[in-house]
């Protein structure tokens, strides 16, 4: 066992990855030394012709991974900020997600595009998104929000093994984590959930860095509401089995997710536990997700983006108190 | 070509002045912690947004680079630059109400954006060149960038678009040389961004960024041509930033501390300094007035940091207004 920060785990998984096959390569804007440390140290290792600095130019650098993927490497492409998929959408969410399907099912597209994503850094809402519903809504691309340092390592290593092309938005706020990292190597696979706590009067799905806040605040509400919480670790696939389990056992859930509200990821899942687990709800299904503005920045950020004394309050009205 | 009195000759030195005290003053309100955002300081750079934006009028348009996150295009512009303190500590009084991290907007001057997402400043100025022609009172727009910004496919689109309607659009790139921790010699075959330009027929000219009147004559020139109908062109400025790409990060290129001595030999190349000595030879400036200048500039900053702490945060019931229009 060895402890590992968060980013370490995602580098330590990208550097198993690329030595075990060498069509594994890592492309993207200052990738060598890593504003988000994500990435450090794998020039080192793996040389420049493997850990690429490119151009200021997402377009190409997606474009550049798709077409590298579909010609049978497994390029990490790093957005940088998660918020700059927008910059690369064309590539990202129409050609990366849909060339299998026009391949008629023949050529994959196996790549990873990584952002740091979410608030926290108070930069306002060009620099503060986490897309996750907008990757969800487009079908072929799989995501995966890991919220803690063990989960990231295991995650990625499925997600670069991953036929498919996977979007992977670690979170800023789970920067200064640190966990034990067994020295064996281990994979979690894509579409498994974990319980990271187990209750029996509400379920509590929460994403990426409120996994954390809601861990929190089951602590802080001991005693008072027993709450069960589930992190689904990969939106896509999503393990709505282990969602509608805990439903029926504890016949209350509150969705808490930090991107926008409005077609959102709670409002996805909400209505797969309706569809699923109606019968078993003693109260409507609750969400707690960003407000529906642009993620504002320096002190107004936490008006906009969930935080622990609301993650709190909607775990307690979920539970009826 | 406006002949320089020598008001406009102390205009120039103060803003150059008060530009880089103010930055001084982010930087160690970053280190500080005091600021709520990132901050890209603008320390070599100076001379080109002041050169460049000297030259416009007040109902211009102006994109700016985010070195100095808008202090070099806007204190020459009679911006007051308290409020852009006050945004980088989240407080009402800030350009953007204390609400946008660290964009600087101001609509009256028409800063109608700043770069958060690099690549928008090309194809957002195309626009406000548009608009520009259509209302028909000579007004342009200047879009200032980066040398790595150009490698964004905004840029070509933008200056093909400029070029094929002719709009009033001036292009002015800070070639420093970077982008973050990457050397563009690295990603781009291209060493003179006016070569590209070149590609789409707009003239473009490659000037000295460390020398504050090769800018504003250059400035002067595009303006004119582009107020008159003639279409875009492109300001090469070779200058250089002296730090990190912002504050608190590691200076290296790739992943390999920058050269002290490429530092070092841009420094001695200061775009105050040289000003500073051409004017104190052409007897425009004295030691007294360089010192009264100085310290006229340390007590607005003083006064803003004040100023700005002890601003109100916004209200946030402001918030949910902000999204739409009425
Ligand atoms: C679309 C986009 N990609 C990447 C970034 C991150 N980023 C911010 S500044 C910068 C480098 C910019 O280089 P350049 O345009 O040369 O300006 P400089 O910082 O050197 O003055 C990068 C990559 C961004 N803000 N937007």
């Amino acid at each position: 066992m060895k402890e590992l920060m968060y980013w370490n785990a995602i580098s330590e998984a990208i550097a198993e990855e690329m030595a075990r096959d060498d069509k594994v390569f890592v492309i993207g804007e200052n990738v060598q030394e890593s504003p988000f440390l994500a990435t450090k140290g794998l020039v080192q290792k793996f040389g420049s012709d493997r850990v690429m600095d490119a151009p200021l130019s997402e377009l190409a650098i997606a474009g550049a991974t798709v077409g590298a993927a579909m010609a049978g490497y497994r390029p990490v492409c790093d957005l940088t900020f998660a918020d700059f998929i927008y910059c690369a959408a064309d590539e990202v969410l129409m050609k990366a997600a849909q060339q299998y399907f026009i391949h008629n099912g023949e050529v994959g597209v196996p790549c990873v595009f990584m952002g740091v994503a979410g608030g926290g850094f108070g930069n306002g809402p060009e620099h503060s998104r986490i897309p996750a519903a907008m990757v969800m809504h487009n079908p072929g691309l799989k995501l995966v929000l890991p919220s803690n340092p063990y989960d990231a390592k295991g995650l990625m290593k499925a997600a670069i093994r991953d036929n498919n092309p996977v979007c992977f938005f670690f979170h800023k706020k789970c920067m200064p984590m640190k966990q034990e990292i067994p020295d064996e190597e281990y994979i979690i696979p894509l579409g498994k959930a974990e319980i990271k706590r187990a209750g029996t009067d509400v379920t509590v799905v929460a994403t990426s860095y409120m996994v954390n806040l809601a861990l929190e605040a089951a602590k802080q509400l001991e005693g008072k509401v027993s709450s069960e919480i589930i992190d689904p670790r990969t939106l896509v696939p999503l393990d709505i089995d282990t969602i509608i389990e805990s439903v029926k056992k504890t016949n209350r859930v509150v969705i808490i997710d930090e991107d926008t509200e409005c077609c959102g990821v709670a409002a996805e899942i909400a209505q797969q536990i309706i569809e699923r687990a109606f019968d078993y709800l003693d109260a409507p299904v609750s969400r707690l997700c960003a407000a529906n503005s642009p993620i504002a920045g320096a002190a107004m950020e936490k008006y906009v983006i969930p935080q622990l004394p609301q993650v709190i309050k909607a775990i307690e009205t979920a539970a009826g108190l | 070509m406006k002949k320089l009195s020598k008001q406009d000759l102390l205009h120039l030195y103060r803003s150059l002045i008060r530009t880089r005290k103010f930055d001084q003053l982010n930087i160690r309100l970053a280190a500080e912690g005091k600021l709520l955002t990132f901050y890209h300081s603008a320390h070599g750079h100076e001379a080109v947004g002041t050169g460049a934006a000297a030259v416009v009028r007040d109902d211009d348009y102006l994109f700016i680079h985010h070195r100095g996150h808008g202090l070099p295009y806007s204190i020459v512009r009679g911006i007051d630059p308290k409020s852009c303190v006050a945004e980088h500590m989240g407080k009402s009084t800030g350009w953007g109400g204390g609400i946008t991290g660290f964009h600087a907007v101001d609509k009256e001057m028409g800063i109608l954006s700043s770069a958060g997402t690099i690549g928008s400043g090309f194809v957002l100025s195309a626009g406000y060149g548009l608009a520009a022609k259509k209302n028909g009172r000579g007004q342009i727009a200047i879009c200032f960038s980066g040398d790595g910004g150009v490698q964004r496919g905004q840029f070509h689109e933008a200056i093909n678009l400029c070029a094929a309607w002719k709009l009033p659009v001036v292009f002015v790139v800070e070639n420093n040389g970077m982008a973050w921790f990457t050397p563009n010699r690295d990603t781009t075959a291209v060493e003179n961004v006016a070569d590209l330009a070149k590609a789409y027929k707009v003239p473009a000219e490659i000037v000295d960024g460390m020398d504050i009147l090769a800018v504003y004559r250059a400035t002067e020139k595009a303006v004119e041509l582009a107020r008159n109908g003639g279409g875009p062109s492109l300001i090469e400025c070779k200058t250089f930033r002296y730090r990190s790409h912002s504050e608190g990060r590691p200076d290296v290129s790739h992943f390999e501390p920058r050269s002290k001595e490429e530092i070092a030999a841009w420094m001695e190349r200061d775009p105050i300094k040289l000003f500073e000595e051409k004017l104190v030879k052409d007897k425009v400036l004295t030691a007294t007035l360089i010192e009264t200048i100085a310290r006229e500039a340390d007590e607005e900053a003083v006064a803003a940091e004040k100023f700005s702490f002890d601003s109100p945060f916004p209200d946030p019931a402001r918030l949910p207004h902000m999204v739409y229009a009425p």
